[in-house]
């Protein structure tokens, strides 16, 4: 008999991974979070900044439950490094 | 029919159906074998050219293909008079006002549920009484099971990947009820949220599973045990509001048309009386008062409350129009309320069952 399958092929095309970042110091590292605990996020902005001397870009999703908009990933991806926010 | 589907050449039963298994191409339990037979009868039933999408599937976006979703149709163990209503669930769940995004992948319990209105309900034989959240019934179950595997195998929302449900509940397998039309005083569902008297369609509402609410006697006893169900502090409404939803069964809708309670009284009661002081949810602790406040700083609702004052009552939706009604089950003591995800989404969308040109 002939099964037909329920899945689409896998993906062949990924996207080339960035390099790993070996430090943050004077990198620019964008920041994504959805506002959810605006306290947490600041703090790890200074974090980054005061102690380990990185440039941060804060970029707030709209929604916590919905893909981030294409102009807010294409802007993270300019960075040369992303830290999302995900969950509370 | 021109398919374009991979497919495999079995000759053993038993090996076909380990083979979905092994795959990761089904839900736990075994599935109808979709022969290329079966899926063409599927697709022919609809007339529908095959490779018309319906789009991405989230989280994965895997396209929702007729032939896909007919492939899926039949795994869920649809026949083709099934597919027509799999596909109007479909189109309702990837309505961006449902942010199936969302739901897929939340931590919160919440799956959606189906709501069959319509002519076709009681055609194709779907439950809309005793035991309507349970099983026993075909259309019931594949329908429901269908979509679930849909989202399964073109979504891709797995429990060890994508889908990251703390606890989910049962009807990830299947979550599918049509509402009982006859014995009902009231409009249903589907003509409430704009669609025509006689007509067939589809409601999808993302919620929690059906919570019993020992529901009898006078209108007034029965809206102070709905209104205390409604307002549980675990419920994600009562914190992010959203939408939520109450089933009835027709002996209550009966009691309450008797004395002159139409639908929409019985919603606005609801609204008014389903609320706990603020004071209640900020004893939850600060992530709880937090997501008030969030909603209220991202400007999504227009509050009615003064949400600085301890004294305040909260509704568990912003408005009464959140609250769905829908009359199911036997003739009986017991209804139910189903809560919402609360404001992230999942919210009910309504589409027509297009049948099939004679």
């Amino acid at each position: 008999m002939e099964i037909l399958v329920p899945v689409w092929p896998a993906g062949s095309s990924h996207r080339p991974t960035k390099q790993r970042l070996r430090d943050v110091h004077g990198a620019r590292i964008a920041l994504v979070d959805d506002n959810l605990d605006i306290p947490f996020t600041t703090h790890l902005e200074l974090l980054l900044v005061e102690r380990h001397g990185a440039k941060v870009e804060r970029l707030v999703k709209p929604s916590g439950t919905a893909p981030s908009p294409r102009d807010l990933i294409d802007d993270a991806a300019t960075a040369q490094a992303a830290i999302v926010g995900i969950g509370l | 029919m021109n398919l374009v589907s991979e497919s495999l050449s079995l000759d053993d039963y038993d090996e076909a159906v380990e083979l979905f298994f092994e795959r990761g191409w089904t839900d736990g339990l075994p599935v109808v074998l979709p022969t290329r037979r079966r899926v063409e009868a599927m697709i022919a039933h609809t007339g529908r050219d095959p490779q018309e999408s319906l789009g991405p599937i989230p989280p994965k976006g895997g396209e929702a293909t007729i032939e896909k979703l007919a492939i899926n149709a039949v795994m869920g163990g649809c026949r083709p008079e099934h597919f027509p209503v799999v596909l109007a669930a479909m189109e309702a769940m990837m309505d961006p006002a449902h942010n199936l995004n969302g739901v897929s992948q939340t931590t919160h319990m919440c799956v959606s549920l189906i709501i069959v209105n319509g002519p076709i309900a009681r055609e194709l034989g779907f439950n809309s009484r005793d035991g309507v959240f349970g099983n026993g019934y075909r259309s019931n179950a594949a329908v429901g099971r269908a979509a679930r595997l849909a989202l399964w195998n073109l979504g891709g929302a797995v429990p060890w990947d994508t889908d990251k449900s703390t606890l989910s509940h049962p009807g990830e397998y299947a979550f599918c009820i049509a509402e009982e039309e006859e014995d009902n005083p009231w409009p249903p569902l589907h003509v409430e949220r704009g669609r025509a008297p006689g007509s067939d369609a589809v409601t999808v509402f993302a919620c929690e599973g059906p919570h019993s609410v020992f529901c009898y006697g006078t209108p007034e006893e029965m809206l102070h045990v709905l209104t205390d169900s409604m307002c549980s502090l675990g419920n994600n409404n009562m914190h992010v509001m959203g939408q939520t939803l109450v089933t009835l069964n027709p002996l209550n809708a009966e009691e309450f048309a008797k004395r002159g309670w139409s639908k929409d009284d019985v919603r606005h009661y609801l609204w008014e009386h389903a609320r706990r002081p603020l004071s209640d949810v900020r004893a939850c602790g600060v992530v709880h008062e937090q997501f008030r406040k969030m909603e209220r700083d991202a400007g999504r609702y227009p509050l009615r409350y003064d949400l600085d004052n301890p004294t305040t009552r909260l509704p568990v939706t912003p408005t009464p129009e959140d609250i769905h009604i829908v009359v199911a089950g036997g003739r009986s003591y017991f209804a139910a309320v189903l809560p919402g995800w609360g404001g992230f989404g999942g919210f009910a969308v309504t589409r027509p069952i297009l049948r099939p040109a004679r």
